[in-house]
């Protein structure tokens, strides 16, 4: 992991009591990674070791405890002088962790609901050890302070997301002049077009169009029909710190893709292996590398492009694995990842190629590229049915060709529907608005 | 060591969820519950499609039979101080909820076999009564039992609830009962193979107002009548027991330190393969669909995979029990009524008992995995099925909870669900015979606390029902009560 060019003024942090450089406003993730501190926390049940994998919010590799409050995302949590960052779950030690080794007399995985079932002193022994091994962080230092008033807010129509889909979306409503009010996570708009490895004929993301009111650092967590009606439930995160939105909207587009899925292979857990996403983020946003001789291995739209920002950053990579079925992209090789190796950081990786035979490449990180699994979660609690794409691998929402669903003033458009190129997903956000104001 | 990790919030690996699936864990649903996984920090983001991957490659199952569980809010962990401050209108009832619709006896899921053509008991309801009594029954050498179960096992109130477990009850009866269970709970383990993680580490009761306390000193009499060690605690002494709290507004506190906390699904689990290994069918994603009744009595059980003729029938449908009834043209006198819950994030282990403001209803204990289980009922709110999640529970239980603990104020809520508490008018049971239908037995109507009870009201139920065993529960807590007006009222109850 290096930096490349210049970046935020240096501000000093303290992890696990010693003074470490970092930029100020980045999150905390990488000053850790930088410093190379490969290893987070250790995992909940086998004390495997745990850094950050999806740079997004999406995984718990990355938690570690932030002045004084456990469980915090280090990849969400900005730099701030004097920051103090402790690991978590790790006896005496991260490096020297004793309880890492329930992962060698498990190997395989445990069947805790059966383990020393009814051998009497077995049992109760087992039962203490596992309430004292349980949890991830201790209690917080203090409580918080009060929290900020929640804020009501009443609008025609609300994006939910402002990448291609979105931002597209945003465009035709503003345009016709109806500009709608845009949620976005991230503290910037354009979803992949800002964060992922830029697509074949995409280039960066698109404006937000004048007349829209937008709120970035804004997560959408559930959508409720109460006494309110139908209203989202929306955190905003800011320096001055966090608070409740509530959002009624008569209609509601949401445009905010999928998670970061993962591939089932040996040690596909271990540091240094990311979503392809994390890889293209922490280079795009952040001026990292996560490695100069990665392996890219997945499929889907960003498999080539990942591999191509990669080369223009510098890096080297040693392999690109394709995964996917039907056509091999050229440069690429065709196969299944098997085992990452590497215990506190990935130093290689092992793979199947047809027919029958292994072979194995060493690299200094993984990236792993899928199509996202689509975030179905609030459209569900809405109503929308969703059904199994084996496909795709995939749960997608029913939602026809113009975003609508089954529910009147729930719209859906992009990866969200169904996993496509940036463009597709353009496309699809521009349909739904059309939809919208045809109402 | 090598390992291919499906989960990384619970660590759950490929290998953990084939074993789920080939120990008859079918549906994500059941997978969930049974490896964990999806119920961590992230609620299944990373993981859910691998493991769906993972289903429908390992058993074949046709993608309209591979459905994702149900999400529950929020989508990302959210601080309970933020929570908090989402405004709540008290003077109006809570209305709705999230999800809309659970999808319970899916079909999709059904079996294609038909069941059974005949049997001698069939119990309606695969929630911890009806497993709890064919685990009994088939002990007492009565195996020909089907269990008919709507949805997975755990679907209903029996896999919603916290998984308490207490002493502390207003009425002798009760406090025998929940001893009995509490026995049986330490025996659960050896006698069917599964862990519940009983854990006694007390109930601590809170009182903010006389007459509450004034429950609670006479029940503290009672319990210390039949032998069950609750003391009457000041402030300051409850806070020996739970450091944390401020105490704000408590006038007493109640303690008993044999009581405790369960983990549901095993339980459930339990009683289903000691009952299957000895001869029971349990058949999950399978409706009740009508009664043959003649001749006064019930003949035979329909469903949508058939009819079940059958000597008996028990109806253990929990709070469902009453539209259950209503097909043999039986009135129950039980409502459902919603119960909100939720969870946190896990935390290492601090709090050791289960903590109950009896005036408001809030309670809360740390699980077995370190999270923050609780809830609290709404005073206002209304009978009726409705197993959605409101925000306004989320704010409510917020408040009242970081005014006893200010510093779970940071802690993050992961998930939150709810379930129906089967009220009857006097807060005790439905049980035995129902008039005019001798051969339809009850056993509903437990008020939100039929989990800890169904050790022991099964034991007893079993064995009245096959030696005819003159055993008052039957007769004291029977529909005729509420003909004849006798009623004892239960006041011990919380939400």
């Amino acid at each position: 992991m290096r930096r490349l060019g210049p970046a935020a003024p240096e501000v000093t942090i303290e992890f696990e009591g010693k003074p470490l450089p970092a930029r100020e406003g980045e999150p905390a993730a990488c000053a850790l990674l930088v410093a190379g501190e490969t290893v987070f926390s250790r995992s909940i049940k086998y004390h495997r070791p745990r850094g950050p994998f999806c740079m997004a919010a999406s995984c718990s590799n990355c938690l570690v405890r932030i002045d004084g409050v456990p469980n915090r995302f280090a990849c969400q949590t900005p730099v701030r002088q004097g920051m103090r960052i402790e690991r978590q779950n790790a006896y005496p030690s991260v490096k020297v962790d004793v309880f890492s080794s329930i992962d060698w007399l498990f190997p395989k995985g445990m069947d805790h609901h059966s383990m020393f079932a009814g051998v009497p002193v077995a049992e109760k022994v087992m039962a203490t050890v596992a309430r004292h091994l349980a949890g991830l962080g201790l209690l917080p230092d203090a409580a918080p302070p009060p929290a900020r008033p929640a804020e009501l807010l009443r609008v025609d129509v609300a994006v939910v997301g402002a990448g291609p889909a979105g931002l597209a979306a945003t465009e035709v409503l503003a345009t016709a002049g109806k500009p709608p009010l845009v949620l976005e996570q991230e503290d910037r708009v354009g979803g992949r077009d800002a964060l992922d490895a830029p697509e074949d004929g995409r280039d960066g993301p698109a404006r937000i169009p004048a007349g829209a009111q937008l709120r970035l650092g804004t997560s959408v967590l559930g959508l409720y029909d109460d006494e309110l009606g139908r209203v989202l439930l929306a955190v905003q995160r800011d320096p001055e710190g966090a608070r409740v939105l509530l959002v009624q909207a008569r209609d509601t587009l949401f445009a905010i893709g999928g998670h970061a899925s993962t591939l089932p292979f040996e040690n596909n857990d271990i540091p240094g292996v990311f979503s392809g996403r994390a890889v293209a983020d922490l280079l795009r946003r952040r001026r990292l590398l996560v490695g100069d001789a990665p392996i890219v291995v997945g499929h889907g739209p960003q498999l080539l492009p990942l591999a191509a920002l990669l080369r223009a950053e510098g890096a080297a990579p040693r392999l690109v694995l394709h995964t996917g079925e039907g056509g091999q992209p050229p440069g690429t090789v065709q196969g299944t990842p098997s085992r990452a190796h590497g215990r506190t950081w990935v130093h290689g990786l092992s793979y199947r190629v047809a027919p029958g035979g292994e072979r194995r490449v060493d690299c200094d990180a993984v990236a792993l590229t899928l199509p996202p699994s689509p975030a179905f979660e609030l459209l569900r609690q809405a109503g929308v049915k969703i059904a199994f794409r084996p496909e795709l691998g995939t749960f997608t929402p029913d939602v026809d060709s113009d975003g609508r669903t089954s529910i009147a003033g729930i719209w859906a458009a992009g990866d969200l529907v169904r996993p496509g190129t940036a463009s597709a997903a353009v496309e699809a956000g521009r349909r739904a608005a059309r939809g919208m104001l045809q109402r | 060591m090598s390992k291919s990790v499906l989960c990384t919030c619970e660590d759950v690996t490929v290998d953990d969820v084939r074993h789920a699936i080939d120990k008859g864990h079918r549906d994500i649903e059941s997978i969930k519950r049974y490896t964990g996984f999806g119920t961590g920090f992230c609620q299944g983001k990373t993981c859910l499609s691998a493991v769906a991957r993972t289903l429908a490659e390992r058993t074949g199952a046709p993608a309209g039979a591979v459905l994702p569980f149900t999400p529950r809010p929020p989508l990302h962990p959210v601080e309970m101080s933020l929570l908090g401050s989402v405004p709540v209108d008290e003077s109006v009832p809570p209305k709705g909820g999230v999800p809309p619709v659970i999808q319970l006896g899916s079909h999709a899921l059904r079996p294609a076999e038909p069941v059974p053509a005949r049997t001698r008991v069939v119990i309606v309801g695969g929630g911890i009564m009806g497993l709890a009594l064919a685990h009994n029954l088939a002990k007492l050498g009565c195996t020909e039992v089907v269990v008919l179960e709507r949805g997975y096992l755990c679907a209903g109130a029996s896999g919603r609830n916290g998984g308490g477990v207490r002493m502390q009850w207003g009425t002798g009866i009760n406090v025998e009962l929940a001893r009995r269970s509490i026995e049986l709970m330490k025996q659960f383990a050896g006698e069917t193979g599964i862990n519940v993680w009983l854990r006694q580490g007390g109930y601590l009761f809170l009182a903010r107002t006389e007459a509450v306390a004034e429950r609670l000193r006479a029940s503290a009499e009672l319990h210390n009548k039949h032998g069950v060690k609750t003391q009457i605690l000041s402030p300051g002494e409850g806070r020996d027991v739970v450091p944390e709290l401020t105490m704000k507004g408590v006038v007493l506190c109640a303690y008993n330190p044999d009581d405790g906390v369960i983990f549901p699904w095993p339980f459930l689990w339990g009683y289903a393969q000691s009952a299957q290994r000895r001869g029971v069918r349990v058949e999950t994603f399978t409706t009740v669909t009508g009664f043959d009744l003649s001749g006064g009595r019930v003949q035979a059980v329909e469903t949508d995979r058939g009819r079940i003729a059958c000597e008996m029938v028990v109806i253990a449908g929990g709070a469902w029990s009453p539209e259950v009834a209503k097909l043999a043209g039986v009135q129950l006198p039980n409502a459902p009524h919603r119960h909100e819950i939720l969870s946190t994030e896990p935390l290492k282990p601090f709090l050791t008992p289960l903590v109950t403001v009896l005036d408001s209803g809030l309670y809360f204990s740390q699980s077995m995995r370190g999270e923050i289980v609780g809830g609290m009922g709404d005073p206002l709110e209304p009978a009726g099925m409705n197993m959605g999640s409101t925000l306004r529970f989320l704010s409510r239980f917020s408040r009242a909870l970081t005014e006893q603990i200010p510093r779970l104020g940071e802690i993050k809520v992961l998930r939150q669900w709810a379930g129906p508490y089967d009220v009857t008018p006097d807060n005790n049971p439905v049980l035995g015979r129902t008039p005019g239908l001798p051969n339809m037995l009850q056993m509903s109507g437990f008020v939100g606390h039929g989990f800890m009870m169904a050790p022991a009201v099964a034991e007893r139920m079993a064995a009245w029902m096959l030696h005819d065993a003159q055993d008052e529960l039957f007769t004291r807590f029977d529909l005729q009560r509420f003909r004849t007006g006798k009623l004892e009222r239960e006041t011990m109850i919380i939400g």
